[in-house]
């Protein structure tokens, strides 16, 4: 009997996943362990094995279609044998750029040769004829032509019908006759269901202002920034966030790094960030704790999760026990996450658990900047770019580096003088250059 | 000193109309010109290489004559009196736009312009002393001139297109250094007048602008019909010059002829215009870099035709200068983009717009080209100019003409159709169902619209695509 491969559940917010590419074809013999294929999470991209072994009967879920996750992607068994009936995959909202997934094959076809279903137009098709009977087949002939929408198109044929007359009147009233429409432009508005009425240009219009009207349509957000979108707006509709900000004067911290690399050492200025964080966590517990306004979750353990760019969005893998970590050893996993999440390829519960996070700008030239709270925790240390600064120190003007950073807070939980003990706490960790000589 | 609302520098294609345009609409303009009026389009480029050519092509007309039923005999070159004729109708040109500008009221300055600062230019005469104006506006029309080569040597039988024009006799033997459009051109020219032609081009290909198969019809009437030597992918090398003549070597042959023509490009006369004094660089080829409507950095200074890095064409500039000066007189959006027709005066013709088809696939387009050749068409084959073929290349999806070329007789002036066609987004069912005029040449374009549609009357069915 065939075996069914599901859309896997890699991680516990995971809902559904895309299929990025089949490593397998139809027809190929299939191993316990083979790489089947790979999948895009709001998360990562990552690579599914079989528990199977066989041939890979049918492809399901071909690759670029987003399924909700258990959906049967395939089926793996003995070549010419049946392949069991199924229900629908569960309707998705398929956004009008991505295939949308093919409808599942009868069981009397095999499903490769299934034809990919249309994408389904979001905006609706152009000429939008209006909905009702009563249109002549001369004036739905002429509609087909015009790249506009006619849902206003009243009939004055008998009982309403919309006769020739009263589309071509339609297109004298809307303006459309007095647009300078180029054919080209025409044929490609109608094709991509741009209606013209309401391009927005003076003048002629042409194919570059129908292509610019195509790109300006709504495309689907990639599943990362639906994730990031959902996440940032549950945060600040949620959570009263207020900032603190405190200068750090990093000069000897800084000093002791050079030194450090002249004997072959290394340590980025991150590793320390993170490091000062994780030890002024576990002397503020209740900064390392979260709330839902009811009840608060005190965590036993300090986790920072390490805010990272990825082209088209943001990743944040979690550094474990973060205050119990050695210097060293916390600087080796920073970088080595941060290099794992530009590819691509953190693990799910990688990016679980965090209980804190540190975002770091400094590599971006900003003076100062506020971040906003991952929804689970109750605060989260913005780092902005160490600027060369006149600084009043025993009554005189000196220049020194200087880093502001600026912590974001839940104020249902932390008050106004626990985060600027907090901050000042990190601060002077930060600037305690006999803390830093002593770890490596 | 005198006040200007505008003052244009070079009395070419570019300056000229810009003036016009400008004076038209109210504005007092000044004219700068250190040569000619009519720069080098008139004097030394398009109109005399295409009286020239006139008589050269009649020529080969006559030769061909038997072919036609007709018996000419001793036709033969007087080439004092063709230089004369080229002579007359370029003053007769120039006179007119010296007309037109005293009418429109444009004054004219003889002598070099330069820039003092962004409003004040000042004007040096062959022999009087310079003259400062007083402007808001400044559009520079300064042109380009043949680039040479610094391992050529200076002797008078290495020439550059405008010197080889007012040579007293044509050369019986004469080597082209550059296949590109002014190589072309005048290589045609001296093979028609009776010239034994060596075209050396660096590339892999003459006209390397055109579509491959373009190139080919033009290349093999080249080197067939006129006999011209066309060696590409290698330098022209030890160039020598002496009372003799030249010789070099290029492809690893040894060649020997009376001249050397070097038309390798052309370069910006921009060297001498005070640009620095406000504050414009141009690039490292000489261009002044320019915005859509021809602007420059400085505000009120804008630089139209060849100077500015776009198409090196007369027409091109002369929409840019009308351009600026629409801009500069009425702000307001930015007009669409014109397409700028290309006309190769070879033998065959060549008439180019838009985009070709190996341009459109390194974009990426998907494309369909509908070809027709003139052998297939009454009027071509009733006048004796089978040679060549129209071709529309086409938007795969919306049909939209993206580009055309012609090559074949009057090939220059069948573009325009397709220039109309690019330039006003035509699809292709709008020429298909556009009636030509039987018996025509421009019929071809018709049925090579048919063609793309793929219900062309006048050619075979197309061989059904063997399946996969």
């Amino acid at each position: 009997m065939a075996q069914t491969i599901i859309m896997p559940k890699l991680g516990q917010t995971v809902e559904e996943s895309t299929i990025v590419k089949w490593h397998k074809q139809v027809g190929d013999s299939v191993a316990k362990g083979d790489i089947l294929f790979e999948i895009e999470t709001d998360k990562a991209v990552l690579e599914v094995e079989s528990f199977f072994e066989g041939t890979l009967l049918a492809i399901i879920v071909k690759e670029g279609q987003t399924v909700p996750v258990t959906t049967p992607v395939g089926f793996v068994g003995t070549p010419g044998e049946s392949l069991p009936e199924l229900p629908p995959p569960p309707a998705r909202k398929t956004p009008a750029a991505a295939p949308i997934p093919a409808a599942v094959p009868a069981p009397s076809r095999p499903a490769a040769s299934a034809p990919a279903a249309p994408p389904p137009a979001q905006v609706p098709a152009a000429p939008a004829v209006p909905a009702r009977r009563g249109v002549s087949p001369r004036a739905r002939r002429l509609l087909k032509t015009l790249p506009l929408e006619a849902s206003e198109l009243a009939g004055t044929g008998p009982g309403g019908r919309v006769v020739e007359r009263d589309v071509l009147d339609y297109m004298e009233t809307s303006g459309y006759n007095a647009l300078r429409l180029t054919p080209a432009a025409r044929v490609l508005a109608l094709r991509e269901s741009i209606n013209v009425l309401e391009l927005d240009c003076g003048q002629r219009i042409g194919v570059e202002e129908i292509k610019a009207a195509v790109a300006e349509k709504p495309q689907p957000l990639s599943p990362m920034r639906q994730v990031i979108a959902r996440r940032m707006l549950q945060s600040t509709s949620g959570i009263p966030h207020f900032f603190v900000t405190v200068s750090v004067d990093v000069t000897e911290v800084l000093a002791w790094r050079k030194d450090l690399k002249k004997s072959g050492g290394n340590c980025s200025l991150n590793a320390c960030v993170l490091k000062a964080a994780a030890l002024a966590l576990r002397e503020f517990p209740l900064v390392n704790s979260s709330t839902d306004g009811r009840s608060v979750r005190r965590r036993s353990r300090v986790n920072i999760g390490m805010a990272v760019a990825v082209p088209d969005g943001l990743v944040v893998p979690v550094i474990r026990e973060a205050d119990r970590l050695g210097l060293d050893e916390l600087n080796r996993q920073a970088a080595q996450l941060a290099v794992r999440a530009r590819d691509g390829k953190l693990a799910p519960e990688e990016m679980r658990g965090g209980t804190f996070t540190v975002s770091n700008m400094g590599m971006l030239d900003v003076e100062n900047f506020t971040a906003i709270i991952n929804p689970g925790e109750s605060a989260i240390l913005a780092v902005a770019t160490v600027q060369q600064q006149p600084v009043a120190r025993q009554g005189k003007v000196v220049v020194r580096s200087i880093m502001k950073i600026t912590l974001s807070s839940d104020h249902r939980l932390v008050d106004g003088a626990l985060a600027a003990r907090f901050v000042n706490k990190v601060r002077s960790l930060l600037e305690d250059v006999a803390l830093w000589k002593n770890m490596i | 000193m005198e006040k200007y609302d505008l003052i244009v520098i070079g009395g070419g294609p570019g300056g000229y109309p810009a003036a016009i345009r400008a004076a038209q609409m109210g504005a007092r303009v000044a004219l700068v010109e250190r040569e000619l009026l009519g720069g080098t389009c008139l004097n030394w480029g398009c109109i005399p290489t295409k009286t020239m050519l006139a008589s050269a092509g009649l020529l080969s007309e006559i030769q061909d004559a038997a072919e036609m039923g007709l018996l000419v005999k001793d036709a033969t070159v007087d080439y004092a009196a063709l230089l004369q004729r080229k002579q007359q109708v370029v003053a007769k040109l120039r006179g007119g736009i010296g007309q037109l500008l005293q009418a429109y009221k444009v004054k004219v300055y003889q002598g070099h312009a330069r820039l003092l600062d962004r409003r004040h230019v000042e004007v040096q005469g062959a022999d009087a002393a310079a003259e400062k104006l007083e402007t808001d506006y400044v559009v520079i029309a300064a042109g380009a001139q043949s680039a040479r080569p610094g391992s050529l040597p200076d002797h008078a039988r290495v020439y550059d297109s405008r010197a080889f024009l007012d040579l007293p006799a044509l050369p019986r033997s004469l080597i082209v250094m550059g296949g590109g459009i002014i190589g072309c051109e005048l290589a045609c020219l001296a093979a028609q007048l009776g010239a034994q032609v060596t075209v050396v081009e660096l590339l892999d290909d003459i006209l390397q602008l055109l579509d491959r198969d373009v190139r080919m019809e033009v290349r093999r009437h080249m080197e067939r019909r006129l006999k011209i030597k066309i060696i590409t992918g290698g330098a022209l090398e030890q160039v020598v010059a002496d009372e003799g003549g030249v010789s070099a070597v290029a492809g690893g042959e040894k060649l020997q002829a009376e001249g050397l023509l070097v038309a390798v490009g052309r370069k910006p006369c921009s060297s001498d215009l005070g640009l620095e004094r406000v504050g414009l660089t141009p690039d490292e080829r000489g261009f002044i870099e320019v915005d859509e409507n021809c602007r420059t950095r400085a505000a009120n200074i804008f630089a139209v035709g060849d100077i500015n890095g776009g198409p090196q064409l007369a027409h091109a500039a002369t929409n840019q200068g009308t351009r600026a000066v629409a801009t500069i007189m009425s702000p307001g959006p930015i007009q669409p983009r014109a397409a700028i027709p290309s006309c190769i005066f070879t033998a065959p013709e060549v008439g180019t717009v838009g985009l070709t088809e190996q341009e459109a696939a390194g974009l990426g387009l998907n494309v369909n080209v509908g070809k027709f050749v003139f052998t297939a068409l009454g009027k071509a084959l009733a006048a004796n100019v089978t040679a060549g073929f129209v071709k529309w290349v086409t938007d795969a999806g919306t049909g939209q003409i993206l580009g055309a070329q012609a090559v074949g007789a009057h090939a220059t002036e069948l573009i325009a159709e397709a220039t109309l066609a690019v330039q006003q987004e035509l699809t292709i069912s709008e020429v298909a169902g556009t009636v030509h005029a039987h018996p025509t040449l421009s019929e071809a374009w018709m049925e090579a619209a048919h063609v793309v549609a793929g219900h062309c009357v006048h050619a075979p069915p197309a061989r059904p695509r063997k399946r996969k």
